[in-house]
């Protein structure tokens, strides 16, 4: 960790933390500081907190207290977010079948009786014949 | 991120893996009137340029340019 220019300097292992809970967090924090974020491995990101205030040692050690906090509920929310997924889909699914589902029934309520789709209209001797005299 | 105080310039180095390419493209187009922005890429890395930058944000626009980045990354 290193504070320099109101500048607190610090990286962590991006391996315990989703690169979308850090964009999150770091969002959280646009409005209170100027950050920066470079990564000098693979998988370390180092983030640059710079107070849009003058701020001393404490407060900018506290900003990053608080950084990292979000940055751990961040990761909760896309773990949980990740995890409800499927449930999440099949309600959805359902809530949408069950919509067309009453728009099928609507249409089928909508023939008429004079449009006779089933043929029961049609009179016996019609469809069979003539009744044959024994 | 480092300044260019000869040229009165500022570079600012962004990576790929956690900047995307559009996000900046878009955030120079906001920030166009106040500076005049070239970038390339680079391996890893998307360079940012910026001259001719306009006196009274001369000494937040970097910050601020890097901030609304950010910003915009959550779109």
């Amino acid at each position: 960790m290193k504070i320099k220019d109101n500048t607190l300097k610090f990286s962590f292992n991006l391996k315990d933390y989703p690169l979308e809970a850090l964009h999150g967090a770091a969002y959280v924090f646009i409005d209170r500081a100027y950050l920066f974020l470079d990564n000098k491995s693979p998988k370390k990101i180092e983030v640059s907190l710079k107070g849009k205030k003058k701020l001393n040692k404490k407060q900018l050690e506290d900003l990053k207290g608080e950084f990292l906090n979000e940055l751990l509920n961040y990761t909760v929310r896309v773990n949980l977010s990740k995890s409800n997924k499927k449930t999440r889909e099949y309600i959805i699914s359902q809530a949408l079948f069950s919509a067309f589902g009453d728009y099928d029934i609507n249409k089928e309520d909508e023939i008429k009786y004079e449009e006779d789709p089933l043929g029961i209209a049609i009179p016996w001797e019609d469809k069979h014949g003539k009744k044959q005299k024994k | 991120m480092e300044k260019n105080k000869k040229n009165k310039s500022i570079f600012i180095i962004f990576n790929k893996q956690l900047y995307k390419i559009k996000a900046i493209k878009l955030a120079i187009k906001e920030y166009q009137n106040l500076a005049n922005f070239s970038f390339k890429q680079k391996e890893n890395y998307i360079y940012v340029k910026l001259e001719n930058i306009d006196k009274e944000v001369k000494k937040i626009i970097k910050d601020e340019f890097c901030n609304y980045v950010l910003f915009l990354m959550k779109f």
